[in-house]
């Protein structure tokens, strides 16, 4: 591998991340620290019902109270409904007469000051009528149940059953067969930065600033919803605060109601959400009942592959039609699997909205997976380490591809190396001889592999561009509609320019997306941004390369293909010691050009077909390529009080086919994912009573801190992708789904116990262990 | 948050006639770092605010072989946490403020005001109960309470109208005895879903206890004195059976609330569990004294 470590000056290397001094200096500008001259607060009134008509709004009252400068409720919005596809447009900004979640928006208030705005939502009377609700998806699928959305006659919002192979005949001869239940939790995003949105309108044009990771999704909603052409709606990117999915993908409450409020008034209007607002009425992830039914032979090889999956959708529709695909269109990878089927539904509820969350869907699934094939292996006297290794998925050889049962193509596959690595970093061998017993505490491990996808390309649109301009004194410009949402790809798509000029680091600045000068992309979702943005970076770098070469190559008498860059120097290939400083030829083909600027374009076209039978029949390659991971990790639990916790003792292998920085692939494995993955299984968990959230802060709702989870060992398996630039693929989604199941399986390991509906709260272990033991006194 | 007025006395005699002349409802603010996450629910709007932080007279640690420890009600707890003469003499104190909340509360909530909010969840004065400290009060006259009788109700504390607390008194720990405080944690720095607080003498001669106080955290609406596992305890040479029995005995005399983070059932094991713990923990310490 070390010759393709030292195959480029600048990707692979551990390089400072551009974002950096700006963030830890405290002079990033998020969206919430905008302000203009004349700006308004906004508020919005939320409904304290989980279901219930509206009868009637009065904001007379608040109209009064001075510094009270506007008010919109939901019939303002003239009747727009919005959602991810055509066909799911089951929601409005506000709600108009019905609302379907506890703190639903149903008005919003501009005020010259927050305390005002929110002083006069206090002072709007809205008189309710509450209607039976639902919050559990099995009770809502069954006839009789209330609907969500009468002119829709059932709750299910989604619903599918493929089937590949032959699963009841793979069961038949399996060795051992095993079907158990698991139960994912609802769980936050978890973002650092609040929900924000700035509006104005100027020259008829409606300006936006939001902490949207996907700008171009609310550029094209809000120009329906205002009935605006694209031209007129300029959506303007800030520094993002994280995204994970969800609420900062696409609209929310606030950012409609700002935008309204702001034509109202004439004046700019600011909306902030505060923290519980977020943890109670923003996007959460699902939570979802996995059935699980796995055959395996003697030797524990995968025969045969049957989920059945109940998800709580929430409200409205959002992004569940994706995300249920999710859920089992990777169940075939990343181990060899030639039997599966799935029925699988997404079910409306009176509980605030699900969506999209980093381990997409997959998170689930694997959960469940892996809880079952521990079970088993535990039955077949079978390392579960062994077992994972043994079925995995070989890494194709150059040229070749592999397909899953469901077509999904897998160019490059490293799990069986992250397996391997992660035993050896750990130090498996030998663990089991260690005593694990002193006290009231058992330690034990689990190991989880898990593979998602990276360059989604599911539906629509997903091609991606890019702009490099070269100005005339040499200093470079990158572009992209691309939005880095703390991950990192603001320094990839520099270190890629920066790789293709020639140039340093220093060279390069990268600006956000302002939807009036950029290139539409879809955004920050899907592990697609490096993937996409990427390739088309490295094209639009090549374009601006050219001009460069072609101008120096005219001066210099030569062939622009006999010239290279390198360390701000055009030199001829053939003879190093003839060449031109970077800036005079910079300056002789600005001067040459059109505008005194070399603008370089670029695009990746990768994501334009989408794989049209994915949804209905699972069937497709909707991914670009496939990123793989495995987790080995350590708890200690107290058996006395149920307590568990990682120790220090971890590891992490991921193939994300080329590390382009090791330093920020490690930060997103170790430091982001890994947390958060974890976190799914020791602590993560909305706690619901009727609709309401109970633990809507950070003190109840509990996410691990650096005591909670020391760092993990970590190895890159570097595989080198087909598909991807450079050989790149995702990194942090599939190892966001390794982190649950590892913890849960170390508990069994510990213990003997295998939690079925994590988080492994203390509480849910002692119980777990009380009934063993009773069990056991039988 | 609502409104309301809002003064910073310099000086504890401004204070004190501050506050006897306010009428409404009238809050202390120190660190603020309780008190004004309630405000921000809206679940407290006073409409007088009298922030002492700025009263400089009431910031200290002292100790003295006579008197035992003092600490000013200004005093942080990081400050307790990190002071050299704490660690030395009552590194039980230091040792709890390691698990109290993360290092931006400790550096800005003072001791005063975690004991005046009367949570029945918070550590300092299970710990201050269990080393029979007092507070002292200041009003019209001067006033000194065991901090046991301080607790009245859940959030509810013996302070009358115009009264502030100016400082813990912890007396000097006797020979041969030892203390420890433990407590239910998902993380670091959590309230505890149980905690107890254990102080124990031992005759280093006879090996038997001669003293017990127990405290129990987020069992009752305010710190739960384990009276009855005490009795057990006391005159009697402690061993794992004598614990069990102790810890048994709490389990059924505490009255817990059942939240998010835990049913009754849950708590009154754990009453059991960490009583236990704790009691352990002080004998061994008690024990290692001699």
């Amino acid at each position: 591998m070390e010759e393709i470590k030292n195959k480029y000056s600048i990707l692979g290397k551990r390089i400072p991340r551009v974002d950096a001094p700006l963030k830890v200096q405290g002079q990033a500008k998020y969206a919430a620290d905008y302000e203009m001259a004349g700006m308004l607060w906004g508020k919005i009134k939320r409904a304290p019902y989980a279901h219930a008509i509206i009868k009637s709004i009065d904001t007379s009252k608040a109209e009064m109270l001075p510094g009270v400068k506007g008010i919109v409720t939901g019939k303002d919005f003239g009747g727009f409904k919005w959602g991810w596809q055509g066909y799911t447009r089951d929601e409005t900004p506000l709600a108009v007469d019905r609302v379907k979640y506890m703190y639903e928006g149903v008005a919003a208030v501009a005020a010259i000051d927050k305390d005002i705005a929110e002083e006069a939502c206090d002072l709007i009377d809205v008189e309710y009528e509450e209607l039976p609700a639902v919050f559990d998806p099995f009770e809502a699928m069954k006839e009789g149940a209330p609907l969500l959305h009468p002119e829709r006659k059932t709750n299910i919002l989604v619903e599918y059953h493929w089937d590949f192979g032959n699963v009841d005949k793979a069961f038949d001869e399996s060795y051992l067969v095993m079907e158990e239940t698991f139960q994912t939790p609802k769980s936050a995003k978890g973002y650092l930065e609040p929900p924000s949105v700035l509006a104005w309108w100027e020259h008829d044009t409606l300006h936006y600033v939001g902490a949207k990771g996907s700008p171009y999704m609310i550029w094209r909603i809000l120009g329906r919803a205002f009935d605006l052409p694209l031209s007129k709606v300029r959506v303007i990117s800030p520094i993002i605060g994280c995204d994970f999915g969800g609420t900062k993908n696409d609209g929310h409450a606030l950012d409609f109601s700002a935008c309204l409020l702001a034509k109202k008034t004439g004046r700019p209007v600011k909306i902030v959400y505060s923290q519980w607002e977020e943890l109670t009425t923003c996007l959460r992830r699902h939570s979802m009942a996995v059935r699980c039914k796995m055959g395996m032979t003697r030797d524990g090889y995968l025969t045969g592959l049957y989920t059945n999956c109940v998800a709580d959708g929430g409200a409205y529709a959002r992004m569940s039609v994706v995300s249920m695909y999710l859920a089992n269109g990777f169940n075939t990878v990343p181990y060899k699997l030639e039997n599966f089927r799935t029925d699988t539904w997404c079910v409306y509820t009176n509980n605030p909205i699900a969506a999209a969350m980093r381990g997409h869907g997959r998170y689930h699934t694997q959960y469940a997976m892996d809880g079952v094939m521990d079970m088993m292996a535990k039955k077949l006297g079978i390392d579960p380490l062994e077992l994972r290794i043994k079925n995995s998925i070989p890494n194709p050889k150059p040229g070749e591809t592999y397909y899953t049962v469901n077509q999904v193509r897998i160019g490059s596959c490293g799990v069986k190396e992250c397996l391997e690595k992660s035993g050896e970093l750990f130090g498996w061998d030998g663990y089991k001889k260690e005593n694990k017993v002193d006290g009231p505490i058992a330690r034990g491990a689990g190991v989880s592999a898990s593979g998602f996808l990276s360059g989604a390309r599911l539906t629509g649109h997903n091609s991606c561009s890019a702009v490099v301009r070269i100005n005339e004194d040499g200093a470079v410009n990158v572009l992209t509609g691309a939005t880095d949402v703390g991950m990192g790809s603001d320094t990839a798509m520099c270190m890629i320019a920066a790789e293709v000029l020639g140039l340093d680091m220093s060279d390069m600045e990268i600006k956000r997306v302002d939807t009036a000068y950029t290139y539409p992309d879809p955004g920050s979702y899907g592990s697609r941004v490096t993937i996409y943005a990427g390739e088309a970076t490295m094209h639009a770098a090549e374009e601006a390369k050219q001009q460069i070469l072609s101008a120096a190559a005219k001066e210099m008498d030569v062939a622009p293909d006999e010239l290279d860059i390198k360390n701000r120097r055009i030199f001829m290939k053939s003879d190093e010691t003839r060449f031109m400083p970077w800036l005079q030829a910079v300056r002789l083909a600005c001067y040459q050009g059109n505008g005194n600027v070399i603008v370089g374009k670029g695009v990746s076209r990768r994501g334009v077909k989408p794989a049209v039978q994915a949804f209905e029949k699972g069937i497709g390659d909707t991914g670009t390529n496939y990123g793989f991971a495995a987790q080995i990790n350590e708890v200690e639990v107290d058996l006395e009080t149920g307590v568990a916790r990682c120790t220090e003792r971890s590891s992490m292998g991921d193939d994300c086919g080329f590390p382009l920085n090791p330093t920020i692939v490690e930060t997103q494995g170790i430091g982001g994912s890994y947390h958060q993955g974890i976190a799914c299984g020791l602590y993560e968990e909305f706690i619901m009573e009727n609709g309401n959230t109970l633990n809507p802060n950070f003190v109840d709702y509990k996410r691990p801190r650096v005591y909670e989870a020391p760092f993990p060992k970590f190895h890159h398996a570097i595989t080198q992708d087909p598909f991807g630039p450079y050989g790149v693929k995702e990194c942090s989604e599939a190892t966001t789904s390794t982190g649950a199941p590892a913890v849960i399986s170390a508990i069994y390991d510990a213990t003997g116990v295998m939690i079925k509906n994590m988080p492994a709260t203390p509480e849910k272990i002692w119980r777990a262990l009380k009934e063993k033991k009773a069990q056991e006194n039988k | 948050m609502k409104d309301f007025n809002y003064s910073a006395p310099k000086t504890v005699k401004e204070a004190i006639s501050l506050l006897g002349s306010l009428q409404g409802e009238v809050k202390v603010l120190c660190g603020g770092q309780s008190m004004l996450v309630l405000m921000k629910q809206g679940m407290l709007a006073p409409e007088h605010i009298v922030d002492i932080k700025g009263i400089s007279e009431l910031d200290y640690i002292r100790f003295s072989e006579e008197k035992g420890l003092t600490i000013g009600a200004l005093a942080t707890h990081g400050a307790v946490e990190k002071s050299p003469i704490v660690k030395e003499k009552y590194p039980v104190l230091a040792e709890m403020e390691d698990n109290l909340a993360v290092v931006q509360t400790r550096t800005w909530g003072t001791i005063g005001g975690n004991v005046c909010h009367g949570d029945p969840a918070a550590d300092p004065p299970a710990v201050f109960i269990a080393l029979s400290s007092k507070y002292k009060l200041m009003g019209k006259k001067e006033r000194i309470v065991n901090a046991e009788d301080f607790y009245k109700d859940l959030l509810e504390v013996d302070l009358e109208h115009g009264e502030l607390l100016v400082e813990v008194q912890v007396p000097p720990m006797p020979a041969n005895s030892g203390v420890a405080q433990e407590k239910l944690m998902v993380q670091k720095g959590d309230m505890g879903i149980v905690g107890a607080a254990a102080f124990v003498t031992v005759n280093p001669s006879t090996g038997i206890c001669e003293d017990a106080r127990i405290v129990l955290t987020n069992v009752a609406s305010i710190p739960f004195r384990a009276k009855g596992s005490e009795k057990v305890l006391i005159g009697k040479k402690i061993d794992e059976k004598l614990l069990e029995e102790a810890g048994q005995i709490a389990s059924e005399e505490v009255d817990p609330p059942a939240d998010t983070h835990g049913s009754e059932e849950y708590r009154r094991d754990m009453a059991r569990v960490f009583l236990k713990r704790a009691t352990a923990k002080a004998l061994q310490r008690a024990q290692q004294k001699n």
